[in-house]
């Protein structure tokens, strides 16, 4: 196995350059340039439909610009390009997507099966998934859980096989979609405890969230996105500072002044 | 018509509306999930098997039951599955409810009128009608009340004694192709979503209104959430293609199963295979001492 | 309608899974071709859907409820070589999770349930539908009419199969070993229901759930379509056209499916049908008499039913072993030939549907 910690690298995971994406005639990103870059906390931020989850699904190749560049690991990114094995085993092992919708990231009838699918892809040894398995189901607490079927888990403990089942793989690169939705407070510490601790690890890890208040736990920086466009960058002390950039953006309510606190 | 099935705690049949029968095919859904990992987990004969064996003798045991031709047999493979249901810490009360009844009931009530129908020797008159019963009748009415008990007994007993992935997973010594088990599985899960979504939406079409719908507004909102039920599948089918293909999926299925057989679960595959062999060669035996 | 363990014998069973299995094989081969990846996902879910909506219960009209099935939503949404794998997908897992419908009586179901019902279904409402655009009302007066004769055929299929039982299988004494009941009773029981409620409730989803889904998304409805998938949704992953070509296989295949059963039906049994062996049995035809109302059966067999034997074992050579020359052979036999013709009309269609899409012959019907 791999050692845990990814190699800090001095470049820039993705790179994005006018990208352009429509789902059937509907927009969703109109023009995005951005670079994120090795080993760094990236929250992305936005109100509903502004183009947060079409762009992680861009960066973790499930789509791909209509118009525009993307580049990963400073390679370009593109469908023809994936459909070769050794590229796609590659992308697919170094970059991790925890979709928002438990339904969806979960489709195995078992915890256990959750967790062995990413390695089993990836063509891991029986031994060393059974071993990895078991590690990850203690990482995160979830032993008890090993042969429930979904929908016998709470929102939490989803979240955490969610999580377990992507990392089991030790992606170099983590995407989330609004990781603390639909959560209560408790499990929404535990997964703020969780990429909190990412941040200085090496692992690169991009949020996609709307929740303010966690923010500046979570992120080194951060991007704003409105209406498929990327209206801000900046640290998250400028960023949750301003509160008449949060309020255009609908991430804060008009009638709302209280601005969330770094 | 009234459908034979497994009845986990008992709120399923009976008339009720479509939210209630909705809402109970979640319930049963959901229990028998519970149940059978709560069972699984105790320590009993048929729990200490290799899901693989255990699958592949139980289904054995069915295929006997319908095989049979000897109503002694038959009574005695029921005997081996109350006993095996015994030793596996399955009480009777829980047969009883989940499947002799349900059997009895459909079955039952179908088989009864075949005791005056089959024509053969007339063993009684039915008083006022003249109707005779007739032993054939009654022999036929025996088969086949007894053989759709033992064999959904021994069919409940699988699914109670072993989780049901596993289960799907055993199919796989079975025969049964690798894509299919992962069909299985996956439909299996997504059968509570579907079915969450359906008490949902009945829910909050329920709140909004006062008293009970007329039928029309009720068919339509049948159609409706049909409609709505596929346009969730189909959503759901493309984003979890999309999830599977995020983790390396390449349209190429794996299992792994913790599976591992040790003497004993051969002992028990033997035995399965005595149970099933004395039983048809107690007919043949039985056959071969009649007069041709 | 699902036939629980026990119903049918062992070699029914067995014809009835030779039947169903090259379906589901050809079935699981079109849509993997269709959906290269995403098969399992799309089957996965597609089957949870029909799985969910055999759960349906229908208010009809009058106040009863009547239990659908979706023989007919199935393949007008999803086309019907998904539907038939979809539907027997939904089968398994309540036969195995659920106890509806037996372990060794699935491959009749899905016989009835998944194939023949469906396939019935798909043809007449194409039929019915013509070449209407998607949102025409025809479609709908279509698909309630395919829900109601799909559902219909299918539980005539499961009635033959429940009548046939105590012609072939029954113990020396004459007690029926499986489903007691001969055509004459079995057929009317089951049809009356289903001619009745079950029918109506199957043709009001049919109906409804086409005119619902005009209304919202007519797309969904072009894989069902094919001559229409071009104005309606641009991919639509339904089979390619063939349908005249292959029309008279089709009739044919469905005139012998019919056939069959009423060819037994037509064969001059009476109401008793027991074996041929039976008839010159004497004391079993008093007690034949007995049952019947004292209306002696006839000394000598039906002419129709000797020759119906006849038919079976006459092309076996004389010196086959004794064992070949009954009854249980030939119902073997003509399982098996029945299933051997299945075989070949499917594999007869797959050329012509995979061999590209077949010109269109004649430019009027």
């Amino acid at each position: 196995m791999q050692t845990a910690a990814p190699q800090l690298s001095t470049g820039s995971v993705f790179e994005l350059v006018d990208v352009h994406y429509a789902y059937q005639d509907i927009p969703a990103l109109n023009g995005v340039s951005l670079c994120i870059p090795a080993g760094q906390c990236i929250a992305l931020l936005g109100a509903n439909g502004s183009g947060k989850s079409t762009l992680l699904r861009l960066l973790a190749a499930l789509c791909f610009p209509d118009r525009g560049q993307l580049a990963a690991f400073g390679t370009p990114l593109s469908e023809e390009r994936m459909q070769q094995e050794a590229l796609a085993y590659d992308f697919r092992r170094r970059v991790g997507l925890v979709f928002q919708n438990p339904d969806v990231q979960l489709f195995n009838p078992t915890v256990f099966d959750e967790l062995a699918f990413g390695p089993l892809q990836l063509g891991w040894e029986k031994a060393d998934i059974l071993r990895c398995v078991d590690a990850m189901l203690a990482q995160f607490a979830i032993a008890g859980l090993k042969h429930r079927s979904p929908h016998r888990l709470s929102g939490g403990e989803k979240k955490r096989v969610a999580l377990a089942s992507v990392l089991i793989t030790r992606p170099d690169v983590l995407l989330l979609d609004e990781p603390t939705a639909a959560l209560d407070p408790r499990s929404q510490r535990e997964v703020v405890r969780f990429l909190a601790g990412c941040r200085g690890s090496g692992r690169t890890v991009v949020t996609a969230t709307h929740h303010l208040d966690i923010v500046a736990e979570i992120a080194d920086y951060c991007f704003v996105l409105q209406a498929g466009r990327l209206v801000a960058q900046g640290v998250p002390v400028d960023i949750l500072g301003n509160a008449a950039l949060l309020r255009a953006t609908q991430l804060l309510d008009a009638h709302n002044d209280s601005t969330p606190h770094p | 018509m009234g459908e034979q099935s497994y009845r986990p705690s008992g709120h399923r049949h009976g008339r009720g509306d479509f939210l209630e029968r909705l809402l109970r095919g979640l319930l049963d859904a959901m229990d028998h999930a519970a149940d059978a990992e709560r069972l699984a987990a105790r320590p009993g004969m048929l729990q200490r098997l290799d899901p693989r064996i255990k699958t592949l003798g139980l289904l054995l045991l069915v295929v006997t039951a319908v095989f049979v031709k000897s109503l002694v047999a038959l009574a005695g493979l029921f005997a081996f599955a109350t006993a095996l249901a015994l030793a596996s810490r399955i009480t009777l009360r829980r047969l009883a409810t989940q499947v002799w009844t349900g059997v009895l009931l459909f079955t039952g009530v179908l088989a009864v009128p075949a005791i005056v129908l089959v024509p053969g020797d007339v063993l009684v008159a039915v008083p006022f009608v003249g109707w005779g019963i007739t032993r054939q009748g009654l022999r036929g009415a025996a088969f086949l009340i007894g053989r759709a008990e033992t064999a959904a007994t021994f069919a409940l007993l699988s699914i109670l004694t072993t989780p049901w992935p596993q289960v799907l997973k055993a199919l796989r010594s079975l025969g049964v192709p690798l894509v299919l088990v992962a069909i299985l599985g996956m439909t299996h899960r997504y059968i509570f979503v579907l079915l969450e979504t359906g008490v949902q939406l009945f829910e909050a079409k329920r709140s909004r209104i006062m008293g009970p719908l007329p039928g029309p507004e009720r068919r339509r909102m049948a159609m409706a959430s049909v409609v709505v039920l596929l346009e969730k599948s189909l959503h759901l089918a493309t984003e979890v293609h999309l999830a599977m293909i995020a983790r390396g999926y390449r349209g190429e299925v794996y299992l792994l199963d913790d599976f591992r057989t040790r003497v004993w679960d051969w002992l028990a595959l033997a035995g399965f295979l005595a149970v099933a062999a004395i039983a048809i060669g107690w007919q043949w035996l039985a056959l071969s001492g009649a007069p041709r | 309608m699902h036939i629980p363990d026990g119903y049918l014998s062992p070699l029914t069973c067995a014809a009835a899974y030779a039947v169903a299995a090259p379906f589901w094989f050809v079935a699981l081969r079109k849509v993997k071709d269709q959906m290269q990846t995403r098969l399992v996902p799309t089957v996965a879910l597609v089957s949870a859907f029909s799985f969910v909506i055999m759960m349906f219960n229908l208010p009809l009209p009058g106040g009863t409820t009547g239990h659908a099935v979706g023989l007919a939503v199935a393949p007008i949404l999803l086309g019907p070589w998904a539907a038939t794998l979809a539907i027997s997908i939904a089968l398994f897992i309540q036969a195995l999770f659920f106890g509806d419908g037996g372990i060794t009586t699935f491959g009749a179901n899905c016989v009835n349930m998944a194939i023949v019902g469906p396939w019935v279904a798909y043809w007449l409402y194409r039929l019915i539908s013509g070449e209407t655009p998607l949102t025409s009302p025809r479609r709908i007066v279509a698909a309630a009419t395919a829900g109601y004769v799909a559902i219909n055929v299918a539980a005539l299929l499961a009635a033959v199969q429940f009548g046939i039982q105590p012609i072939f299988f029954h113990d020396a004494a004459g007690a029926p070993l499986y489903a007691p009941y001969a055509l004459a009773i079995a057929i009317p029981a089951m049809m009356i229901g289903h001619l009745s409620l079950a029918g109506l409730a199957e043709a009001v989803i049919s109906g409804g759930v086409v005119a619902y889904v005009q209304k919202t998304d007519p797309r969904l409805l072009s894989r069902s379509a094919p001559g229409l998938a071009a104005s309606g949704g641009g991919e639509a992953a339904a089979p390619p056209a063939g349908w005249r070509p292959t029309r008279a296989l089709w009739a044919g295949l469905a005139a012998l499916l019919i056939a069959s059963p009423l060819g037994l039906l037509a064969a001059g049994m009476a109401w008793g049908e027991w074996g041929v062996d039976d008839f010159k049995d004497t004391a079993v035809r008093e007690s034949i008499a007995q049952a019947s109302g004292n209306v002696l059966p006839p000394a000598t067999v039906p002419q129709g039913m000797e020759r119906l034997s006849a038919f079976w074992t006459a092309p076996l050579p004389d010196y086959a072993p004794a064992f070949m020359h009954n009854e249980y052979f030939g119902y073997i036999l003509s399982a098996m030939v029945g299933a051997g013709l299945v075989v070949v009309a499917v594999l007869l269609l797959a050329t012509l549907l995979g061999g590209g899409r077949m010109p269109r012959a004649t430019a009027n019907p």
